[in-house]
């Protein structure tokens, strides 16, 4: 469903995507991993066009990424992203946060979007906190209302960003587990992660990137079991070490 | 009350209802412009960015009295349209405020977080809802308190009519002196009346904050 390329990208004369070239089939989980610096995070905002790249080609549903042509804000309704520092709507009540698309791009009655709203809550567990403002939530419950603000839009593809980078630790497995029911139901999912025990759960392939390149992109057994490259071993020594 | 004033009070409060109607439609025709200006300015948008700056420079350099002058002769002459005092001064103040809320309100645009609008973007919405339903009204909720100094700075300049003989407040007071001549009594009561009204106006921008102030 997604197909990268040879997508190449860089800020002035700082290459940031060599030659990256990858596909994501429907219903298939893929986890991003990396060094800091890698590319991972850019790699996916260039998949719903927030980051621009340079040559090379992106499909998403067969529909090219970078075309001029290309209605963005149409093909970003059908693949949700979810943020790092989660980037709710600080001014709107976390129903509003997951209605004001629904209306807006997708068109939908206000009482009908309020009421998928109402649902996307119960399924992350935050039904209660309908009314309550993103300042008045916990880091955890933002990424779930910032993960029902993108299903809402019944997308068909999701993209995370380093999900729980930001969370404190207490809080991680709660977004996890909306996760890990994601990927249960057959979402197609590309996720930017440092959890590895949630790639070792859920992920069908892992993709390790290293200065702006894709070194490895296998099932996760053989990610995990035997990684080919010198640099994805390193990788795994330093973060499975503790 | 002082016999003087209460003998002109009809005259004097059809002064304030002037002052009170310019300052009204000059905040309003100034929020909308300077609206327009500072996010011209914030998205960068080629030509007229830089014409909106140029303006903004020649508004921040140019005192307001010579402003009201270019709306009442300047402009009139150049354009060849008529205008009335009270037309040249809402314009000319429009113009004015317009320029310092441009500033305030991009300062505001610039407060919020890029994400926030990327976000919105990849939710589908385009770029002008971006704009609209997320980064202008954090902005704006952000600047209240920046906008309403500007609205009591606005309300007390509309004094500057007079000038042009519009017969706003203070110039009907100062009418009224010429009459009775007691200027203290007079002076004093158009004083104590603007303390008031700019109170009023701030108190307004106080309340509005303490509401709609984006917490974050």
């Amino acid at each position: 469903m997604i197909a990268l390329d040879q997508v190449c990208k860089s800020y002035g004369s700082t290459p940031v995507l060599r030659g990256c070239t990858t596909a994501i089939g429907r219903g298939e989980v893929v986890v991003i991993c990396g060094p800091s610096g890698s590319g991972k995070s850019t790699l996916i905002k260039c998949i719903n066009g927030l980051e621009p790249y340079q040559s090379g080609s992106i499909r998403v549903d067969g529909v090219e990424v970078g075309a001029r042509t290309t209605d963005l804000p149409k093909m970003r309704t059908r693949v949700g992203m979810v943020f790092q520092h989660f980037e709710l709507y600080p001014h709107m009540s976390a129903l509003d946060n997951i209605v004001l698309a629904q209306v807006h791009a997708l068109k939908r009655k206000r009482s009908e979007a309020e009421a998928r709203a109402q649902a996307l809550l119960a399924r992350v567990d935050l039904a209660e906190k309908a009314d309550a403002y993103p300042i008045d939530l916990s880091g955890g419950q933002q990424q779930r209302v910032a993960i029902a603000r993108a299903l809402a839009l019944d997308p068909e593809a999701m993209l995370f960003d380093e999900p729980t980078s930001a969370l404190d630790p207490e809080m991680i497995s709660e977004v996890l587990d909306v996760m890990i029911d994601l990927a249960g139901d057959g979402m197609t999912m590309a996720v930017v992660t440092h959890e590895m025990g949630f790639a070792r759960r859920v992920a069908d392939r892992v993709i390790f990137m290293d200065r702006g390149e894709i070194v490895e992109d296998a099932p996760k057994e053989q990610f995990f079991s035997a990684p080919k490259s010198q640099r994805a071993r390193e990788f795994l020594s330093k973060i499975l070490a503790h | 009350m002082p016999e003087v004033i209460l003998k002109n009070l009809p005259f004097l409060l059809s002064g304030l209802r002037l002052t009170a109607e310019i300052a009204l439609w000059s905040i309003l025709g100034g929020t909308a412009l300077g609206l327009v200006i500072g996010v011209v300015r914030h998205l960068r948008v080629p030509v007229l960015a830089q014409l909106f700056a140029l303006y903004i420079g020649f508004v921040r350099g140019t005192p307001l009295l010579v402003m009201l002058f270019i709306c009442y002769f300047g402009l009139p002459a150049l354009l060849a349209y008529k205008t009335s005092a009270y037309g040249a001064a809402v314009v000319g103040f429009t113009l004015f405020i317009a320029a310092y809320l441009a500033e305030d309100i991009r300062t505001g645009l610039r407060s919020v977080r890029p994400g926030l609008a990327q976000a919105a973007l990849a939710t589908g919405l385009t770029r002008a809802q971006a704009l609209r339903l997320v980064v202008v009204p954090i902005a704006l909720r952000n600047v209240i308190p920046t906008l309403f100094n500007q609205y009591v700075r606005l309300f007390k300049f509309t004094s500057v009519a007079s000038v042009i003989g519009v017969n706003e407040f203070t110039g009907s007071a100062m009418l009224v002196n010429g009459r009775e001549f007691a200027p203290i009594t007079i002076i004093g009561f158009v004083a104590l009346t603007y303390l008031v009204l700019c109170f009023a106006i701030s108190s307004v921008g106080r309340l509005l904050y303490a509401r709609l102030a984006v917490r974050t």
